[in-house]
């Protein structure tokens, strides 16, 4: 790991509590409310910011790092997820936590892409628009976008259906799905670790 | 063939060897330069060692290796 990387992580990480103390003391007040309160309220204020957007590249320059750099990777997330290969019964045993957690990750994907691309609705349609005398219509579709598109048409087209039921993909953001996923693989891999070691 | 793919058990004497001279699982593993749960597991059978941990061992301990681990073959 280069010094500067080791460095930078340190600033990462002993700037974390400050960033949080600014979140919670600029939490009351906006850009305009700062600007009138002026003095110390308004150069905190602004030092706050800068820290902040410093913070932020810095998170972004140590997230390309460990895409790019295998040894500040090893060092840095073997940490994060407790991994640790002291011998070779270790270094086996990892391997196979890995490919647990591998594949129960990749089964909770798939069921989450079914998930998000499966749309099921049920509604009623106006009686002119019965089909054999039935009005309550039943409506499935797949819908798989690579990139996010805006379906407020469609949306408001479905408002404008008298819904039963209706499901459009999954309810919870991508940040979410990436958090979540994040947790579980750490979560996975030191159950199957442990499990493994017994 | 069919003989060739029979399951094999590897019986290993570590124990033996530990008690004769005298030393703690502990000691071992640093000697050895693993950690203390490898003895243990692989004096339990629950893992096999590398080669090069094999013949570490039996370097250790200056036998053969043949002499600390043994392969039988495994009933059905």
């Amino acid at each position: 790991m280069r010094k500067l990387d080791s460095l930078l992580l340190r600033v990462f990480l002993y700037g974390l509590p400050i960033v949080i103390a600014f979140a919670v003391f600029v939490y009351p007040y906006d850009l305009e409310t700062s600007d009138r309160a002026g003095g110390y309220i308004k150069a905190l204020y602004n030092f706050g910011g800068f820290v902040f957007g410093a913070w932020m590249i810095l998170s972004i320059y140590l997230s390309v790092r460990l895409i790019v750099s295998g040894l500040f990777r090893e060092k840095v997330l073997a940490k994060i997820t407790f991994i640790k290969e002291r011998d070779e019964r270790e270094e086996i045993l990892t391997g196979k936590a890995a490919k647990s957690t591998m594949l129960t990750s990749l089964a909770i994907l798939l069921f989450l892409l079914c998930l998000s691309c499966f749309q099921v609705s049920v509604y009623s349609e106006r009686p002119e628009k019965a089909i054999d005398g039935k009005t309550t219509i039943v409506s499935l579709n797949v819908n798989f976008n690579a990139l996010q598109s805006n379906q407020q048409g469609e949306l408001e087209e479905l408002l404008q259906k008298e819904n039963m039921v209706s499901y459009s993909g999954l309810p919870v953001s991508s940040s979410a799905v990436i958090l979540g996923l994040i947790i579980w693989q750490i979560i996975s891999y030191n159950f199957s670790m442990r499990r493994l070691l017994k | 063939m069919a003989k060739l793919a029979a399951q094999l058990k590897i019986i290993n004497r570590l124990h033996i060897f530990r008690a004769e001279h005298r030393i703690t699982q502990e000691q071992l593993a640093k000697e050895i330069g693993v950690t203390r749960a490898t003895i243990v597991a692989i004096e339990g059978g629950g893992y096999n060692p590398s080669l090069e941990l094999a013949f570490r061992l039996a370097r250790y301990f200056k036998a053969d290796i043949n002499d600390l681990f043994s392969v039988e073959e495994e009933s059905k």
